[in-house]
Order: C-alpha cells, then sequence, then structure tokens
C-alpha cells in the first residue's frame, strides 16, 4: 500500500516509483485546510473589527465632533514660566510620586543666546500617541475627550511605551512605590496609584476635570503660566483665575507646538518667550 | 565509517564520566544563582537590575536579541546547508539544531526579566495590540520556536530507529524504551523515506524566512520608535546579519566543546572548523559593513539627536566599548580566518570565542546607547550594570552548554542516518532510494507532536480570545449652564449704567452694549468689555473676555462674533449662553459696572478640528490581516508535516527488506 499524500511543494524530485496517488485523502485534506485557514482568517477579521469598534471611541474619528463634549489640552506660556517648580512639586505631593519622578517636568532648556529658559513640560496628549500605538497589551487608553491614559492593571511593564515617546513624559515605578499617604482607593486610569513594574505619567488630572476642578499644577502656578483648556468650547484658565477664549489667545500669541514635525498632534500648546520682551503682542 | 560514527553516537550514552558531572554541578550553579536574583529583582523591583528611568531598556533586551541571534547559527545554516546538499554537514546538523532550540528557548525566556510585570504576561494572548511591534515580537518567536523544534525533531526519528534496533542493549532501559515508542513503525521503508525528505525540505525552506522575522520584528521594536539610531532603515536586515554572525560562531565553539568531550575527532575534522569558519568571516564582512552603512549617513547629516548619539557611540561614552567591538569582534575573527596558520581548529575557536562576547557587546551598545538619550534635553543617562543583571546573564549563558549537554543524554548527538548517507552515497538499508534531492529519511516524534500541538492549540485559542482595549472614558463633566450672573445694574442717579442685548443671526452672534451715565445721556469713548461665562472650570461661573470695544457717540458698543474681520470667537454649544457687557470707570474708587443677557443659540460650532488620520493607517488593518493569514498558513503547514510523517510512521509498512 502506497499512501502518499504529497503538496506539490513537498513533491520528492524525480518521479515516486510506482502506485498512483490515492486522491481523495489528498482531496479532503486539501478541504480540511481550507476550512480551517478560513477559520483562522476570519477570527482575524472579527478580531481586527473588534479593535476598530474600541478605537472608535477615540477622538481620531471624524465624528468625534459631534460626539466628544470636551477636547482637554494645556497652553504653557512661558513668557511667564520663572522656573519656580510649584507644578512639579503639587503634582508630586497629589499623586504621591518620588522625587524623581515628574509627570510634570521643567526642564532648563538652552536658547540661542547660550542661556537657559525654563520649560514645563506635562504629558502631551498626543491625538496621535505613539505610546499607545507599541504598548503591546494596549494598556494606553485614549478616551473620547483627548486624554491618553495608562492602565496599572493591565501595563505588563515592557516600556515599549518609554522608547515611543518623544517627550520623555513617562516613568516607570523601578522599586516598590512610596507608601500611600491617602485613604486606600482603587486604582483608575484617571487617578492611578503606582504600582512596582509598571509605566505611570501625567494624566491632566483627569479625575478632577469632570467636577470643574482644575489639575494640581495649574492651580499650584502662582504665575499663570499653565493654562487648562478645552478644544471643544474654546476655553482656557490659568490658576490665577485668567480665562480666555483658547483660540483667539493661541493665535494672537503665536502658540506653537513641540516637536510638531513628529505628527503626533500634541494637545499641549506652548507660547514662547522667556520672560524678555520680544516685541509682538500687545 | 560508520562504525565509528555508531561508536561515537553511543558515547554520550555510557555512563556519565566525574568531568561531565562536574560540569553540569557548576553550570546548575551558575544558573541557579542567576534564578535567585531575578527572584530579588521581583521583589524589589527592576532598579536593583541597575535600570531607571534615563535607562529604561539595556541588559536584558540585550541579552534576549543575542541569544535568538545565536538560535540562527543552528537553523539556518544547518537548512541552507542542507538545501545546498552540503553533505560535510553531516556530522555537524545535530548539534547546530540543537543549539538553535535550547539558544532560542533561553533568550524567549529573556523576555521575563526585561518586563516589569511579569505576572500579566498572558495579556499578550489574551489582550493583544494588534499594532504593537511587540506583540508581532512574540507572534514571530513563537512560530520560530516551533519551526525550530520541529526541525530539530523530525531526523530524529530514523536516528532512534537505527539506534533502537541495533544497539539497544547500549541505550539503558529508559532510552531504550523511549527511542522504541518515538520511532514506534518506523522501519525505513521507501516511502516512508520520501515522506520525512518532503516535510524535512519544507520545514528547511520554511525556517530561513521565519528566522528572518524574528530578527526583523525583534529590530522594528527598535526602529519603530523615533529614538535617534533606532529610527533607522537598515536595522531589520543588520539584526539578522548580526544574528547569523553570532550564530555560527556558537555552532563553532559548541561542536569544538562536544567533539573535545565526546572524542568525536574521527567525525568532526578540521575541514568542518574551517568550513564554518568561511562562512562565519563572509558574515563578519557584511556586519561590518552594515555597521558602517548604519552609522554613516545619520553622522554625516548630523541631525541632533542622532548626532548626540553617535557622538557619544564613536568618541564619547561608549567610544571604547565600539571600538573594542570593532576590532575584536569583527576585524581580529576576520583575519584569524584569513591567516592561513591561524585557520585551524584552535583559530576558529578562538574566533568564535572573540565574536559571541563582542556581538553582546554591540547589542548592549545598540540598545543602551539610545535608550539613555534624553530626547527633551539632548543629555544622557546612565545604566549601571549591577550583580543582578549579570548574574541573570550569566546564567541564560550557562544554561546553553547546561541544556545542550542534558539533551544530548536523551537524544543522539549525531544524526546516524544522514553520516552514514554522506558517508556511502546512499543509504546501506536501502539501495532503491528515489533519487531525490535529500539524502536524509527523517521523521517526527510522537513527543514533539504532542509539544508543538498543545503550542499550537494555546496560541490559537489565544488568539481568537482577544479582547480589546475598551475606551475608558472618565465620568463627563456636567453641560455648562448658565449661571446667573449679578447684573450690577445700579438704579441709583449718577452712576453710569450699561446694558447687553445679544442676537443671533446668519451664523453669528451680535452683542451690543450701551452705556449710559447719570440722566441717560450716552457715554461715548468708553471701552466696554464683552465676556461670556462658563462653569466648565468649576462655580461660581466664570467671565471669559471676548475683547474691548469703545462706545460710540450713541454710547453703543457692538461687537460681531463669527470669524473672518470679526472676533473668531463663536459659541460652541446649542442652548442658552449668557454674555456679559463690563464697563470699568477711570476713576479711581468707581466699580465696574456689567450688565448680562441670555442668548438662546441655535448654530453652534466647535472650535476643534481633529488632526486628519494619517495617510498610511488604513494600510495597518489589511496588513495585520495579511500576517494573521501567513501565520495560521505556516502553522498549519507546520503541522501537517508533523502529521504526514506520524501517519506513515504508524501506517502499516509494506514488506520490504530492510535491516534498519
Amino acid at each position: 500500500m502506497q499512501e502518499r499524500t504529497t503538496l506539490p511543494e513537498e513533491m520528492p524530485a524525480g518521479p515516486p516509483p510506482g502506485a498512483t496517488p490515492d486522491k481523495h485523502p489528498m482531496l479532503s485534506r486539501r478541504n480540511t485546510l481550507a476550512a480551517l485557514g478560513v477559520s483562522v482568517v476570519g477570527g482575524a477579521l472579527a478580531m481586527v473589527s473588534y479593535r476598530d469598534d474600541a478605537s472608535a471611541a477615540t477622538i481620531s474619528t471624524a465624528s468625534a465632533e459631534k460626539t466628544a463634549e470636551h477636547a482637554w489640552c494645556m497652553v504653557i506660556d512661558l513668557r511667564a514660566c520663572d522656573g519656580c517648580k510649584l507644578c512639579t512639586f503639587a503634582c508630586q505631593k497629589r499623586h504621591n510620586l518620588r522625587d524623581e519622578q515628574t509627570w510634570i517636568n521643567v526642564y532648563d532648556m538652552k536658547d540661542s543666546s547660550g542661556g537657559t529658559f525654563p520649560m514645563p513640560r506635562p504629558c502631551m496628549m498626543c491625538e496621535d500617541p505613539p505610546c499607545m500605538y507599541v504598548c503591546p497589551v494596549g494598556a494606553n487608553l485614549h478616551t473620547d475627550e483627548g486624554l491618553v491614559l495608562v492602565d496599572t492593571e493591565a501595563c505588563i511593564g515592557s516600556r515599549a511605551c518609554m522608547a515611543a515617546c518623544p517627550y520623555e513624559a513617562r516613568y516607570f515605578d523601578w522599586s516598590e512605590p512610596l507608601p500611600a499617604k491617602r485613604l486606600p482607593m482603587a486604582s483608575t486610569p484617571q487617578m492611578p496609584v503606582a504600582k512596582k513594574g509598571t509605566v505611570g505619567k501625567c494624566v491632566f488630572c483627569a479625575d478632577r476635570l469632570p467636577y470643574g476642578e482644575l489639575p494640581a499644577c495649574v492651580s499650584a502656578c502662582s504665575m499663570g503660566a499653565l493654562y487648562i483648556g478645552d478644544l471643544v468650547t474654546d476655553v482656557a484658565v490659568n490658576g490665577p483665575g485668567t480665562s480666555v477664549v483658547l483660540s483667539e489667545f493661541l493665535y494672537d500669541n503665536d502658540a506653537v507646538r513641540y516637536k510638531e514635525e513628529l505628527g503626533t498632534n500634541p494637545r499641549v500648546y506652548y507660547i514662547a518667550g522667556h520672560g524678555q520682551d520680544l516685541g509682538g503682542g500687545e | 565509517m560508520n562504525n565509528v560514527a555508531r561508536e561515537a553516537l553511543l558515547r554520550p550514552f555510557g555512563r556519565a564520566s566525574r568531568p561531565w558531572w562536574l560540569t553540569i554541578v557548576s553550570l546548575s550553579l551558575v544558573v541557579g544563582a542567576g534564578i535567585a536574583a531575578w527572584v530579588v529583582q521581583l521583589r524589589s523591583g527592576m532598579g536593583v537590575a541597575g535600570y531607571n528611568d534615563h535607562a529604561f531598556w539595556a541588559i536584558y533586551i540585550a541579552d534576549a536579541i543575542t541569544f535568538i541571534g545565536v538560535s540562527y547559527g543552528g537553523a539556518v545554516v544547518s537548512a541552507i546547508l542542507r538545501l545546498t546538499g552540503a553533505t560535510w554537514r553531516a556530522p555537524l546538523t545535530r548539534l547546530a539544531e540543537g543549539t538553535a532550540v535550547v539558544t532560542v528557548f533561553i533568550g524567549a525566556a529573556l523576555i521575563i526579566p526585561h518586563i516589569g510585570n511579569p505576572i500579566l504576561l498572558w495579556e499578550l494572548v489574551t489582550r493583544p495590540n494588534l499594532s504593537a511591534p511587540v506583540f508581532w515580537d512574540m507572534v514571530a518567536v513563537m512560530t520560530y520556536i516551533f519551526a525550530s523544534v520541529v526541525f530539530f525533531a523530525l531526523p530524529l526519528l530514523p536516528d532512534m530507529a537505527i539506534l533502537g534496533q541495533d544497539h539497544g542493549q547500549r541505550l539503558g532501559r529508559r532510552r531504550a524504551t523511549l527511542f522504541a515508542r518515538v520511532s514506534r513503525g518506523w522501519v525505513g521503508a521507501p516511502h516512508q523515506k520520501r515522506v520525512l525528505a518532503g516535510a524535512l525540505g519544507l520545514v528547511s525552506i520554511m525556517i530561513i524566512p521565519l528566522a528572518v522575522s524574528v530578527h526583523s520584528v525583534l529590530a522594528w521594536s527598535f526602529a519603530s520608535t523615533g529614538r535617534p539610531w533606532w529610527h533607522e532603515s537598515i536595522w531589520a536586515p543588520q539584526f539578522v546579519v548580526a544574528a547569523l554572525y553570532s550564530g555560527v560562531a556558537l555552532v563553532i565553539l559548541v561542536v569544538a566543546g562536544f567533539r573535545r568531550g565526546y572524542h568525536l575527532e574521527g567525525l568532526i575534522t578540521e575541514r568542518h572548523f574551517v568550513r564554518l569558519g568561511f562562512i562565519m568571516a563572509t558574515f563578519a564582512a557584511a556586519y561590518l559593513y552594515f555597521t558602517f552603512a548604519d552609522i554613516l549617513p545619520g553622522a554625516y547629516v548630523g541631525e541632533p539627536g542622532t548626532a548626540a548619539v553617535f557622538t557619544d557611540l564613536l568618541v564619547g561614552r561608549l567610544a571604547p566599548w565600539f571600538w573594542m567591538f570593532a576590532v575584536v569582534g569583527g576585524l581580529l575573527p576576520l583575519l584569524l580566518v584569513a591567516l592561513p596558520w591561524t585557520r585551524n581548529v584552535r583559530g576558529m575557536v578562538i574566533a568564535s570565542s572573540l565574536v559571541l562576547p563582542m556581538m553582546w557587546l554591540k547589542r548592549v551598545l545598540l540598545v543602551v546607547g539610545p535608550a539613555t538619550y534624553d530626547t527633551v534635553l539632548g543629555t544622557f543617562g546612565t545604566f549601571r550594570f549591577t550583580w543582578v543583571s549579570i548574574a541573570i546573564t550569566l546564567a541564560a549563558t550557562a544554561a546553553v552548554p547546561l541544556l545542550l549537554m542534558l539533551l544530548f543524554r536523551v537524544v543522539p548527538i549525531l544524526s546516524i542516518e544522514e553520516i552514514e548517507e554522506a558517508s556511502t552515497g546512499h543509504t546501506p538499508t536501502e539501495p532503491n532510494r528515489p533519487a531525490g534531492r535529500e539524502p536524509s529519511p527523517v521523521g517526527a516524534t510522537g513527543t514533539s507532536h504532542r509539544v508543538a500541538g498543545t503550542i499550537g492549540v494555546l496560541l490559537l485559542v489565544g488568539l481568537m480570545g482577544v479582547l480589546g482595549v475598551g475606551a475608558a472614558g472618565p465620568a463627563q463633566a456636567a453641560t455648562p449652564q448658565s449661571a446667573s450672573v449679578s447684573s450690577s445694574l445700579s438704579s441709583a442717579t449718577g452712576e453710569p449704567t450699561i446694558t447687553i442685548e445679544g442676537v443671533e443671526g446668519g451664523g453669528k452672534v451680535q452683542l451690543t452694549a450701551t452705556l449710559t451715565v447719570a440722566n441717560g445721556q450716552p457715554q461715548a469713548d468708553a471701552p466696554v468689555e464683552f465676556s461670556f461665562t462658563t462653569t466648565e472650570f468649576g462655580e461660581p461661573a466664570r467671565l471669559v473676555p471676548l475683547g474691548t470695544v469703545t462706545t460710540d457717540t450713541s454710547g453703543v458698543a457692538k461687537l460681531i462674533l463669527g470669524g473672518g474681520a470679526d472676533r473668531m470667537y463663536l459659541p460652541t454649544t446649542v442652548g442658552p449662553q449668557e454674555f456679559v457687557a463690563t464697563f470699568t470707570p477711570t476713576t479711581a474708587d468707581a466699580k465696574p459696572i456689567s450688565s448680562s443677557t441670555t442668548v438662546n443659540i441655535t448654530v453652534a460650532r466647535s472650535a476643534y478640528t481633529p488632526a486628519p488620520p494619517k495617510p498610511l493607517a488604513s494600510l495597518g488593518k489589511g496588513l495585520v490581516v495579511a500576517l494573521f493569514a501567513i501565520v495560521a498558513a505556516v502553522w498549519l503547514t507546520l503541522i501537517t508535516q508533523i502529521w504526514r510523517v506520524r501517519r506513515v510512521r504508524l501506517a502499516t509498512p509494506e514488506p520490504t527488506t530492510n535491516t534498519a
């Protein structure tokens, strides 16, 4: 009995000696394989479309204009920032961070004349967040209000997001986090509780925004350099209480976004200058 | 020749020697120390391994690249030599393929210490992010592991049959039982050999693109971030060449080690080492070329980030290490192969022992350099080697010889079938073998079938059971309501008064404020500030200034909201919207007066336009479907090969006179 079950590409060179291949098992196996293949590809398709549903809730779709009530953003007026780091300290206190963990970090940036100027850097809340695309388990979420948040309960700590973030906005709990100074509470993406081996980053105080409260850094900034804004309602406010029409404020002051050329569409706007009179504006 | 081979083959199955035990024990101690270090790291966090926010990827991912890389030598070299019909490979294939299997498992396991929260590693299967390179890394590595195991296991079948039938009494009871069970039904009949040769030929062809895919995807998990030097198109092919280079070096070392330990000098001669050395030299030259091509364009153009990283690498902090790699790990091995008086076993072994640590060093450099670069400040952080990370790395290194020594206590160290065919030109037991291109009939083991089946089922179940990422939106803020702002319209005579009216029409809102002083006289040339109110940022309502307009002679100030020449702002929500006009008298003690009106907005416009989707974003979905289809086809084909071989093994053989 010659039992042969060869596909053409598996056929040995040279004709098989004797024995005509029995066609039926081959056909039936092909059918089985085809059915299996179709089901696997079908499953993949279903999975892809399921992911589509998940991502349809994000701001990146065209219909977001109608559905999203808010599109949070931040405006940082570098003319007013004096580099006091009150924003950093307020954030670290609120989120129980170590000294070296800075969700909003005030960098000493070099200017063209050799001096430095302070530049606060929160999470940029990119509309095309590179960190989100590279997370192997999808532990980042992009809310319909444009906030990029980390689900520390799902984070496996691959740190791919830290590699992808062009703004160095992400931090990792390399050791046991500081003991909580507040009542124990459930960790949510909006108000994450630090967990060893996971990533953390600025959340724009997403737990405060729905209640009309300002993020810790914004309310701590006595210089009024930090504004929390809403692109949909076109309003931005700072800690001392100045309210502005966002679009006009950005337009009049020639606001720019950091590393605009990377195509991440960050939601943090900077107004250039560091205290000096640039001769523009008013 | 055959007797020499069989004697050599049976040698590892004899009573274990004292040096063998000593080696096993000392290697186990090193591995145990590494596991202890990993436990320490689990308890106190990855900080003890020298990691910090400015060195977030470092030694473990470099280790994983190195170990997965060296598995290439076995798989690809063996497959290429098999496909090109190079018969000299015969005594090396089993060692090479075993090395491939062992190192790829160790490399995959090194992902575990690399991960901060390894207890959730199963989420890679249950909730993968299909756009993440790391997820596809896992798919590629799993597929490659499966193919490597199949490629290793299939040729075992005829060897186990030969040994079990001819030398059963010298195998020991357990091995004899195992061999008999695995090779049950295998008689080396022509149709059996034909099917196995076909299966093995197909797997050899498949394993080459699979191996290429593994290191490509590994490279892309770096290259698909925007970091300087990582974000290079040459990275995937460069990784592949690096893997081939270090893989051949490891094969040379493994072959040399077992040749010495089991006295295989009669079968594995200097000729083999020199030929492997030539292959290694080819890859050395290719890798040096790729390294140069990788660095030149970035260093030439000198964009700030790339320039900083390359300065650090070529003349800065990492320079001594980089040039050490280039000389010791690239030029020196090339020289050792090139010079006739070092082109011998000793020379090749020295060259390989230089290549392996230097290639590890290169991986550390290319991970640590960009990972420590601060893309905002342009400064560099520091990664510190600690005893934890070194212990884990050493444990992985010690695990290679340890697992190989244990493996070759169980399975034959040489492919007796291939050796006998290579030495005689055709199978002694089967003169009528069809003139196939494959000299080696092979078979699958029942064990490998079951293992592979389990892995396959796990992966498929995982792929099907994918959970999506829920878009967890925070609770919505209350919609802005019109708050009652006190209309501080003073009724006292002599005080100025202000009134405001608002009309919506034609997509615009016109606000008109009338300012009067005492006696109802209109106040001209006075600045009136218009605002709207919002409670979005808390109670009480905030006044958001829209602009200041000077009143005309009739005391009227008009402001039109609607873009263009008018103010840019337009109400953003439908419904009542409160507007306020405020006048601040110039006299010192006077208080600002204001008036408010509520306009029912019917046409609203969000000030916000989302960014357009990326031009190629839509292609991603098609790519995902195509990739899944390819992966499924690969797994199905591999499973089919096992199934074919198993069926032909269990089938009643036609009566032949073969003796094997």
